[in-house]
């Protein structure tokens, strides 16, 4: 974004979001919307992993389109994100993400966005990046399937460095499916809570 | 010695009081007892989980100390 399209007026918060980097995993409902909104409030350096493609029934709720149906989900990304700042830094990371190769792909973020949708996966990226990065927050979604209320959704700092995005519960392994709004509230949180973590925004009792 | 244990969301209802609710609740354990022992003295379900002790990263294996909190929390599907 340039000074003129920025939303952060004060220079040194600009550029404090301009010298930031993020590492997303995962590219679908969550990373996806995350990342351009992360682009949109000022952050230029994104790592974007994942290895799948983009399908037709993505696009009820990730940022992805029609035109791009079978393309990789990095790839498609980075194009639209390009297309809303030129400028972007991007860094691509087309592979299935594994606890032997986590921690050298997130190592140089100022911050880690998980946004994968199993809970196996979910699990492994938080005890590995808690053990090996202690010092590097990690924003985590748990609990954002279904119809409850989105007033549900909350963030809260679980650990030192774990904040956690979510109702904790809505689980789609329940049969709960993932409807955009909830999604979209979910990814929300999670970009507003790494933009705040980069502030270096004091916690507060709404967290 | 003294430890407390919270445990959240589905796996709250597994407090020995049953009663739920993610506020952490005291322990009486012998001296060396493993976060492992607890979590099966608990019969908490094989799901995938992180645990924590004192806001920081924990192996299941360590043993836990006087006055520590264990948070066990457990992610769900949905990205």
């Amino acid at each position: 974004m340039s000074e003129a399209t920025s939303c952060m007026p004060d220079p040194e918060l600009r550029a404090r979001l301009r010298a930031a980097r993020v590492a997303i995993i995962g590219c679908g409902g969550l990373g996806s919307n995350v990342a351009a909104m992360l682009l949109r409030s000022g952050v230029r350096t994104l790592t974007l992993i994942d290895f799948d493609t983009v399908a037709e029934d993505n696009l009820n709720r990730q940022m992805f389109f029609r035109d791009q149906i079978g393309r990789l989900k990095t790839e498609a990304l980075a194009e639209t994100l390009l297309r809303i700042d030129p400028g972007a830094d991007l860094r691509l990371v087309t592979s299935r993400i594994s606890s032997a190769d986590l921690i050298d792909t997130v190592r140089d973020a100022d911050v880690i966005a998980e946004a994968v949708d199993t809970a196996e996966t979910k699990a492994m990226i938080i005890d590995l990046c808690t053990r090996d990065l202690p010092e590097v927050p990690l924003v985590t979604v748990s609990g954002l399937a279904g119809y409850a209320s989105a007033n549900r959704i909350a963030t809260e700092r679980l650990a030192d460095n774990l904040y956690v995005v979510g109702d904790l519960e809505s689980d789609i392994r329940d049969g709960l499916s993932l409807l955009a709004s909830r999604v979209m509230v979910a990814s929300a949180h999670q970009a507003h809570a790494i933009i705040r973590i980069l502030l270096e925004c004091e916690d507060d009792k709404d967290e | 010695m003294h430890v407390d244990v919270a445990l959240f969301a589905s796996l709250s209802t597994f407090q020995p009081d049953g009663a739920g609710g993610r506020h952490a609740r005291a322990f009486e354990l012998d001296a060396g007892t493993t976060i492992a022992q607890v979590i099966e003295t608990l019969a908490l379900p094989d799901q995938p989980r992180v645990v924590f002790v004192n806001s920081r990263h924990a192996a299941e294996d360590s043993e836990l100390h006087e006055g520590d909190r264990l948070a066990i929390f457990p992610p769900v599907a949905g990205g």
